[in-house]
């Protein structure tokens, strides 16, 4: 069966998805499942009246079954109790689509454990999260590579920009010169990319805004592993904190200001 | 498909008429085996050589260096398997690029398997293949290089030419899967530097299921399918005589006919790239903004998943292609895109359009209408699309 046959029902909701959109006020809660890596990321939104959920809406990123799926569940839950729509199941709005591709009913299938996480934060709101603070100290002894690939596409400072002309920089975040640094790089190379551990980038509201607008790719909730190549940088494995696996990026240079 | 936008012709194209009418007596009136001595047999002879010689001047080769196959993945299991296989005792060390169709790294993954060491060398963010990369790779083990001449995904055209002079100054013979670039680039082995080039019958207009491998003097290979020793012992089997005049008379079409054709690709190729990247915010070429193929324009829209893109666009009855992953049997995105640097969720964002033959100007007014609202369209139900 090909990954894109799909149920009348499926295309349906692709082509018309019902409840496209966000949701705000005190009386509701968000949950969001997925990631951009892997091709999906969805988010659910319920208001609550009581303990009924009287309105749902969602906005996804992914493929025509991650949209139908997240476009169903809206539907379905409208007017259910918590408790009840804590009971609908990945295969619950799989069925009310007339079924999905095998290969699609794991991958993009989520927008259940969207809803049951929006359902769980709203039972738990106000009760403080604990914002990880970002700028962790990188722990140079960690990364593996970093004597070999030295002055070979891996460069400790960042005086001379036309060493990074054309070269698709990893530049990694260790404090507001590393941030400058990165804004600078887009002026010699349209491909920097700036990784850090943290969930977001604290830094100034001026830097933030220059970073914002500027072409830099910021990956966030990411660690540089190690450095790899034949005799020079040709790319770098990074681990994805959240989804903790790890994937090789090809890169030209990285920058890691002391 | 009167009514529909076809514009996916790196993955398939028609069979050119005029190439089905010359195949159809084949079939049936002159269906004769070329390895019989009655005069049946002899005119099946004659049209297998009279297609070699068409075809070898396709490519600027002699007529004794085609070797007939059912077609590309055929001549590149030959190419680069039947290669290592004779000379091992040579050495045992094969170069690929990072790019390179699927099927050549699987082959590679199985030589591995049998002993054989492969290098995998990288590309800039373009596609394209370093010498200085290569030459870091170059063993005294070394004995074969693949490259592919132009990639099928975002069609970047290789410095083949280049390559070539490189790998056979070192001894190393030179093989390149010209799929992609056959019939878009004028392909002549002689001045490329190519000592075993694979080609398909389909990727000129003529008939799937036939292809060749030209294999330069000088160059030999183990045969990987052994039978009743046709084409020189190297690919058993009788020989599919519809199909190869089929290819011979697209290659001869091809020949005279590429100039023009080129030009006129060119221009709606240019025409796309220049309006998508126009009309729509946040939209990035992938390949060399030069040197790419006159048919290919390759895109990729932030926010935007490729499977969405391409269901949308069946919607309006449009055929394009999407390297994203979730229209992939593996769920893995393109490994081509990804080569260039680019992350998974950057790859999923990919929009492939492929002009061929039988495009119209309407075509290409048809994508360009339809583009902004569907991509407007996705992104306004996207969480992850920060520009509005």
């Amino acid at each position: 069966m090909k990954s894109t046959s799909y149920s009348e029902k499926v295309l349906d909701h692709f082509r018309n998805p019902r409840n496209v959109g966000v949701l705000e006020g005190d009386d509701v809660a968000v949950g969001r499942v997925g990631n951009p890596t892997c091709g999906d990321l969805m988010e659910v939104f319920i208001r609550v009246d009581g303990d009924r959920i009287v309105d749902a809406k969602f906005r996804t990123f992914g493929c025509g079954s991650a949209i139908a799926t997240s476009s169903m569940t809206t539907e379905l839950v409208k007017g259910m109790t918590l408790e009840e729509a804590l009971q609908v199941t990945r295969s619950d709005v799989a069925d009310a689509l007339d079924g999905l591709p095998p290969i699609k009913m794991h991958c993009s299938n989520l927008a259940a454990d969207a809803l049951h996480e929006a359902i769980r934060n709203y039972r738990s709101r106000g009760i403080k999260v604990n914002d990880s603070e970002g700028g962790e100290a990188f722990d140079k002894s960690c990364l593996i590579g970093l004597d070999e690939y030295l002055d070979r596409g891996l460069y400790l400072s960042y005086d001379e920009a036309e060493i990074f002309e054309g070269q698709r920089t990893l530049v990694l975040h260790t404090g507001d010169e590393s941030l400058r640094a990165a804004i600078e790089l887009t002026g010699v190379t349209n491909r920097v990319i700036l990784l850090s551990a943290a969930d977001h980038i604290v830094t100034t509201e001026e830097l933030q805004r220059e970073l914002e607008s500027s072409n830099v790719k910021i990956l966030t909730m990411s660690k540089l592993l190690e450095i790899r190549g034949d005799d020079e940088v040709e790319k770098v494995l990074i681990h994805n904190v959240e989804e903790d696996e790890d994937y090789e990026l090809f890169v030209d240079a990285v920058l890691i200001i002391d | 498909m009167s009514n529909t936008v076809y514009l996916d012709y790196h993955t398939a194209k028609p069979v050119d008429p005029r190439v089905l009418d010359e195949m159809m007596p084949w079939f049936t009136e002159r269906f004769a085996n070329p390895s019989s001595l009655h005069r049946d047999g002899d005119l099946a002879t004659e049209a297998l050589e009279a297609s070699r010689e068409k075809v070898a001047q396709f490519v600027n080769a002699d007529n004794d260096e085609i070797i007939f196959t059912s077609g590309a993945t055929e001549s590149i299991n030959l190419a680069i398997i039947g290669y290592m296989m004779k000379n091992r005792k040579r050495g045992n060390h094969l170069i690929i690029s990072e790019v390179e169709h699927i099927s050549i790294h699987n082959i590679a993954k199985y030589l591995e398997r049998l002993g054989f060491n492969v290098s995998k060398v990288p590309v800039d963010q373009y596609g394209r293949v370093k010498l200085s990369k290569l030459e870091r790779r170059v063993t005294d083990k070394t004995i074969l290089i693949s490259i592919q001449y132009a990639n099928n995904e975002i069609g970047t055209v290789q410095n083949i030419q280049e390559i070539g002079e490189f790998a056979n100054e070192r001894g190393i013979a030179f093989h390149t899967d010209a799929v992609a670039a056959e019939g878009l680039v004028p392909i002549n082995v002689e001045r490329d530097n190519i000592n075993l080039m694979s080609i398909s019958s389909n990727d000129i207009y003529g008939p799937r299921g036939v292809g060749a491998l030209v294999m330069r003097k000088r160059y030999r290979v183990n045969p990987v399918m052994i039978g009743g020793g046709q084409e020189r012992g190297l690919r058993s089997g009788s020989e599919d005589i519809p199909g190869i005049v089929g290819m011979a008379k697209a290659a001869e079409i091809m020949q005279s006919e590429m100039d023009d054709e080129v030009r006129r690709f060119k221009a709606w190729r240019d025409r796309l790239i220049r309006e998508v990247l126009s009309i729509i915010p946040d939209a990035h070429l992938n390949g060399h903004p030069t040197d790419r193929l006159a048919s290919n324009a390759h895109f990729r829209f932030e926010g935007v998943e490729g499977e969405a893109l391409l269901l949308s666009f069946k919607d309006k009855g449009i055929s394009v292609s999407t390297g994203s992953a979730c229209s992939s049997k593996t769920l893995e995105p393109s490994h081509t895109l990804i080569s260039t640097g680019l992350l998974h969720e950057e790859a999923h964002d990919s929009l492939q359009l492929t002009i061929g033959r039988f495009t119209k100007n309407e075509d290409i007014d048809t994508v360009l209408k339809a583009l902004p609202e569907i991509v407007g369209k996705l992104r306004e139900m996207s969480p992850i699309y920060k520009g509005r």
